[in-house]
């Protein structure tokens, strides 16, 4: 099986953990922040590559090779860059597995057709809640 | 008879402020329906003071905020945010739910430009770009007088005039030493226009019209004013 090798856009809460428990698990994984910075959230075994650029500087992203990935996930904080980042990997580097967070749900319509995935974090809350309307009390919680 | 009269057209102007003033004014004198949309709520109040113009309150990447400005009843659409993303996301957001005709998108990442268009923008705006090539302009300007990007700057139109001194004189243009990324398509002598062939031959005072590709323009500028 061709080895996986995962580029993660965005190194907030969400990207360094997704990033922290990759490398734990001995899987190649880049991280993508534009501020040098955030790379501090990264666990101290973080043992993946570290990029400090735009996710979107298309130049950089050459450089860095990144369609040699199989696997693009982005998790910036801001839904555009997300989508933006998302459809550059799908578009332009065509790399096979794409996901974007995409917080306003709204937006979910401008990638579908184009084999990019979404989560959306109010939905899945939306799940989840209406699901512990319905189950409820003690019998749900750390479920 | 106010149905003989053409429909006036719709644009919206998404983001920017000074940009965005200045493209107001200037549409509305020309008579086309304007809306911009700022998120910035003290801005709104300065585009408010504007004549004719609607202001909408709120973050043009937003669908709700571009039902509010109806954009579903305008046939352009531009872009000029700071950020390329949220500039890509409104026309695209324009294109798919709001059927906008026509795109126009500001790009700060020149590289982007076949992103882009790539991603169905009709037109994208490289400000950068176009400050690069006027600066190159105003920089030679002495030999070349004027010059007519196309094609984001690869190719363009230039125009020559060719002085006292010059070496062309009296030379037919196949005798000219010239790159081969160029084309004389036009000489303008007096109040004629000629359309050159390759044994027509240069005068003093004579203007030459030229397009050229962007790497052989100085080769060309060099070739034609030496003296």
């Amino acid at each position: 099986m061709e080895k996986s090798y995962t580029i993660i856009a965005g190194c907030g809460r969400l990207g360094a953990s997704i990033a922290g428990k990759l490398s734990e698990q001995k899987k190649d994984v880049m991280i993508i922040d534009c501020d040098k910075t955030a790379f501090r959230k990264l666990p101290m075994s973080f043992g993946g590559l570290t990029l400090a650029a735009s996710v979107t500087d298309l130049e950089r992203l050459k450089a860095a090779e990144i369609d040699k990935a199989t696997v693009f996930i982005a998790v910036t904080d801001d839904d555009c860059t997300n989508i933006c980042a998302a459809q550059i990997a799908k578009k332009v580097f065509h790399i096979e597995k794409v996901v974007a967070r995409i917080y306003d749900e709204e937006k979910i319509p401008l990638v579908t057709g184009m084999e990019i995935d979404t989560i959306c974090p109010t939905r899945l809350s939306e799940k989840e809640i209406a699901d512990y309307i319905q189950i409820g009390g003690r019998d749900y919680v750390g479920k | 008879m106010w149905v003989n009269k053409k429909k006036k057209k719709n644009i919206l102007i998404v983001g920017g402020f000074h940009e965005a003033r200045s493209l107001a004014n200037s549409l509305l004198e020309k008579d086309y329906r304007v809306t911009v949309v700022n998120k910035n709520y003290a801005d709104c109040e300065k585009l408010a003071e504007i004549n004719k113009l609607n202001v909408i309150y709120g973050d043009g990447s937003k669908k709700f905020i571009l039902e509010d400005a109806d954009a579903a009843s305008c046939q352009v659409a531009i872009a000029l945010t700071e950020s390329d993303e949220t500039n890509l996301i409104i026309c695209e957001m324009c294109k798919e739910f709001f059927h906008v005709e026509k795109t126009v998108s500001m790009l700060n990442d020149p590289s982007k430009t076949d992103f882009f268009y790539q991603m169905g923008i009709d037109r994208v705006v490289c400000a950068l770009n176009m400050i690069t090539n006027i600066m190159e302009e105003n920089a030679l300007m002495d030999e070349m007088m004027t010059m007519i990007p196309l094609e984001e700057g690869r190719l363009h139109i230039a125009e020559t005039a060719i002085l006292h001194n010059s070496a062309m004189i009296g030379k037919k243009l196949w005798e000219l030493n010239l790159p081969k990324e160029i084309i004389i398509g036009c000489i303008l002598r007096g109040d004629q226009s000629l359309i050159p062939r390759g044994d027509t031959s240069v005068k003093e005072g004579d203007i030459l019209l030229m397009i050229t590709s962007d790497k052989q323009k100085l080769n060309a500028v060099k070739e034609l004013t030496k003296s």
